[in-house]
């Protein structure tokens, strides 16, 4: 009880007042974090610390400028008409080979988040690419949304950027080298799992062959040509340099990336509106940048009241076989407050309890637990914007089609752990 | 230079947060915008 | 609730609040960025890290640097602290140093804040105390808690890859503003990698011989209340690591490692002729497991999640409840006195004496405060 109050009662408080103005009252996301965050302060006798409430938003400031330029970049290839073309072509292609397709599918989805580390990039580039290929061969809406989801997590996870086993390892002060085999190990598997349970099973069937020919040409409107790939192509170029040649390219960042290549859109050769584009592309960023400063609010309040390392302690008080349990259990609902932080707040404590294993083989596994903290609600970085990619409003239904992959994460990251030491010895 | 850059963009998304903020038809939806706000205004002016 | 409409003239009113908000927050984090008022003691001229790398003249991370020539031919010390201003034992030991130091053969140079832009800004989510006070003899003393990063208005924005620039070795792209993991530092590069190339000239241009690099860590953290020592200085590291055991302020010794780049005790070693050291004492304040985060907690390092864990076996400190600054800048202070008593020994020609340094259990039994001279500090006008 000692060890309880007040912290603990802060906790529950700061939840109670999140879930109430979230699903009584029905504030958005972002407005209950921020109620709850507030009233943690106030019942630990902080009064409403403004300077605390805007510091705990700057948390994500970088993050929701990458969030705003993908979502820009998103809509303009859905505007040129890009994005149809390319799945119209994909399938008159490859309809044939089931198990390549599926492979393959799952493979583009993770390219973006492997080369920028980040699981919204993924599903806002390649899988909005993807996802109308996946419902034109069969794959139902909740199913297309639940693989890119997962997919856009291994991506963010494999390397070769990885930016919560980055973060896990600045926490200990380990260099991120090394990373590479660690990270195909938790990652590959699980993608070669997932693309062939959520996708292989659809595009296998056969199809109505007519009504699929007609669903295509209507795809295919737009002629393909190199000028309609111009955004596509620049992006690439822009990434791809940046992590190909660190030395000689200039480090633009994502945000910048993205705004270029949303630029060179207008050289598609297809008439769109740039100003309502953005305006539709920051209105529908909008709830999920709002959440993410609602999160900081609330996990800058966390720490100021003692709450962060209550729940800290507490899930490092478990005993030896549990701390695996809430390694499983702790780290992918933190993520609800984003993976990233996740990984930095019970990351490294967590790999301090685990000393002694291969660190780096630890902290990978421990990444790949931590990045299932993007398909959590209220944040679900991945998870949401999977959703709105694939056109489904409420995102607890794809969420249900995550679980068991989820699961499989979890049992896999946490089999990674304990097989860290013979791991590490076959690969180092 | 590149600061210079990333305050633009920073304005640029400002601008469009301000432009959906007048067109939201909810309050509390325009509260989001608002908190969105706060940061990027401060960081363009590089207060914070 | 949700179905309160908006309109223009609500979302107006939002905009005045925005301003609202932004002009309170902006005057709280902008008065952090005013320095710290001390008192050098007699003897020390003062510098700016510019005397050395000219190129940072006027830039907000040229730092202040002091220092005091014996007259008596000797040796020559460089105390730095304010790499990461959310270690303040670090900081507060340079400036015992500089406000109590009488320097009666070699030379003294003390950097109190070397990461000046640091002082001046938190963390996000960390929810650090901006300030913390200390009691002096006729009044307090206040000090900023700061942020173990650059201030990111200065080097916006964060890559998202940090690449060392000598070694190739890659670090997330937050490391950039990471003081210690800048050096040997880059002329043209941003400002943390700027103020590290200054710190390397310094060393070098003024052929300092014992050069100390003053950290925390947290008490999880498994290098703490240590010496890390770069391998010209291990012999030496390893005669007072042998003392301070005898004195029962145990400090580990750690050797520097050979494959991780861009840190101090590293660098320095490897880029100068200085003997590098890096010591870190045990700060709850700054650690991932800590409870309630405010000014007391940095000055007491009391916190009730941190003794659950000590009982968990979970730390790399004795903690029995507290662990005050006034014990973690003691052991900075007192290692360093020995360091340098026995310098002479290992360098010849390079005894460096220091005198009116307080004991370790002078600080113990009167705090540290009872070691700083009042000053004037506008920033705190009647409070
Ligand atoms: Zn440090």
């Amino acid at each position: 009880m000692e060890w309880f109050w007040p912290e603990g009662f802060y906790t529950l408080l700061m939840i109670g007042v999140f879930a109430f103005a979230a699903f009584v009252w029905d504030m958005p996301i972002a407005v209950a974090m921020a109620m709850a965050a507030i009233t943690g302060a106030i019942a630990a006798g902080e009064g409403v610390p403004l300077r605390h409430q805007v510091e705990g938003e700057f948390g994500y400031v970088d993050t929701i400028l990458i969030i705003a330029t993908a979502m820009v970049f998103m809509k303009v290839i859905q505007r040129t008409g890009l994005l149809e073309s390319i799945a119209a072509w994909v399938i008159r292609k490859f309809r044939g080979y089931p198990v390549l397709l599926s492979l393959g599918i799952m493979f583009i989805i993770m390219v973006p988040g492997m080369i920028t580390g980040s699981s919204t990039a993924a599903v806002l580039t390649t899988g909005a690419l993807v996802a109308p290929v996946m419902m034109e061969l069969g794959v139902p809406m909740l199913q297309t949304a639940a693989a890119i989801s997962m997919g856009a997590l291994f991506g963010m996870i494999a390397p070769p950027i990885s930016i919560p086993a980055m973060i896990i390892g600045a926490g200990v002060d380990i260099p991120y080298v090394g990373f590479g085999m660690p990270l195909l190990i938790c990652t590959v598997p699980l993608a070669v799992i997932c693309s062939l349970w959520l996708i292989y099973p659809y595009v296998r069937k056969p199809r109505d062959e007519a009504s699929l020919e007609a669903q295509l040409a209507k795809m295919s409107r737009v002629p393909m040509s190199l000028r309609l790939f111009l955004t596509v192509i620049v992006l690439v170029v822009l990434l791809g340099g940046e992590r190909t040649l660190p030395l000689y390219w200039p480090s633009l960042g994502m945000p910048l990336s993205f705004l270029l290549a949303s630029a060179s859109g207008l050289l598609s050769g297809v008439r769109w509106n740039p100003i309502e584009t953005v305006t539709e592309a920051i209105d529908e960023a909008l709830p999920v940048m709002g959440i993410l400063m609602g999160v900081g609010m609330f996990i800058q309040i966390m720490t100021l009241t003692g709450v962060r390392g209550f729940v800290v302690v507490s899930a490092l008080a478990l005993p030896s076989w549990t701390l695996y349990l809430g390694i499983a259990i702790s780290m992918p609902l933190f993520g609800a407050v984003s993976s990233f932080g996740s990984a930095s707040v019970l990351g490294v404590p967590f790999l301090m309890a685990l000393l002694g294993q291969n660190e780096i083989v630890v902290a990978s596994a421990l990444s790949l637990v931590a990045s299932l903290g993007d398909l959590m609600p209220p944040t679900a970085l991945a998870g949401i914007f999977a959703a709105q990619v694939v056109g489904e409003k409420n995102y607890f239904k794809v969420l249900r089609h995550c679980m068991l992959p989820a699961l499989l994460t979890v049992c896999w990251g946490i089999a990674v752990i304990l097989m860290a030491k013979p791991i590490a010895k076959l690969i180092f | 230079m590149m600061t210079l850059i990333y305050r633009g963009i920073g304005l640029f998304v400002a601008a469009f947060v301000l432009r959906c903020m007048f067109r939201e038809k909810s309050f509390w939806k325009q509260v989001t915008a608002a908190m969105v706000l706060i940061p990027l205004i401060l960081r363009i002016l590089l207060i914070k | 609730m949700r179905s309160s409409r908006g309109t223009a003239l609500t979302a107006a009113a939002l905009c005045v609040a925005v301003a609202l908000i932004c002009f309170v927050s902006a005057r709280s984090f902008l008065a952090m960025r005013l320095p710290d008022p001390v008192a050098p003691a007699q003897g020390f001229e003062r510098y700016n890290l510019s005397h050395w790398f000219p190129a940072l003249k006027g830039s907000p991370g040229d730092s202040d640097v002091y220092i005091q020539d014996s007259g008596v031919p000797g040796g020559t010390v460089f105390i730095m602290g304010g790499t990461h201003p959310n270690e303040p034992s670090g900081y507060m030991a340079a400036v015992v140093y500089l406000e109590r130091a009488k320097v009666t053969k070699g030379r003294l140079i003390v950097m109190p804040f070397a990461n000046a832009t640091a002082m001046g800004h938190n963390s996000p989510q960390e929810a650090s105390p901006q300030y913390f006070s200390l009691d002096v003899d006729g009044g307090t003393r206040w000090f900023r808690y700061g942020s173990r990063a650059t201030n990111p208005v200065y080097q916006w924005p964060a890559p998202d890859i940090y690449i060392h620039a000598q070694s190739g070795q890659k670090l997330d792209g937050g490391s950039k503003s990471n003081l210690n993991r800048a050096y040997p530092g880059v002329p043209d590069d941003s400002l943390t990698q700027q103020v590290a190339y200054g710190i390397i000239q310094l060393l070098n241009k003024e052929k300092v011989d014992l050069a100390f690099d003053l950290h925390e860590a947290s008490p999880e953290y498994p290098v703490v209340n240590a010496i890390v020592a770069h391998n010209r200085a291990m012999e030496l590291a390893a005669m007072v690591s042998m003392e301070l055991e005898m004195a029962g302020i145990p400090m580990r010794l750690e050797p520097s490692p050979v494959n991780f780049r861009g840190l101090s005790h590293r660098e320095w070693g490897d880029h100068s002729d200085a003997l590098a050291i890096l010591m870190e004492t045990g700060n709850p304040s700054q650690g991932r497991l800590r409870g309630k985060t405010d000014a007391a907690l940095a000055v007491t390092g009391k916190d009730k999640a941190y003794l659950k864990a000590a009982a968990l076996g979970r730390l790399f400190i004795p903690y029995e409840g507290d662990q005050t600054l006034d014990l973690r800048t003691a052991r900075h202070v007192t290692s360093m006195k020995m360091f340098m008593d026995m310098l002479g020994d290992v360098k010849e020609g390079g005894d460096v004496e220091v005198e009116g340094i307080p004991s370790f259990d002078d600080m113990m039994e009167r705090g540290i405060g009872a070691f700083l001279s009042p000053v004037e500090d506008d920033r705190f006008d009647g409070k």
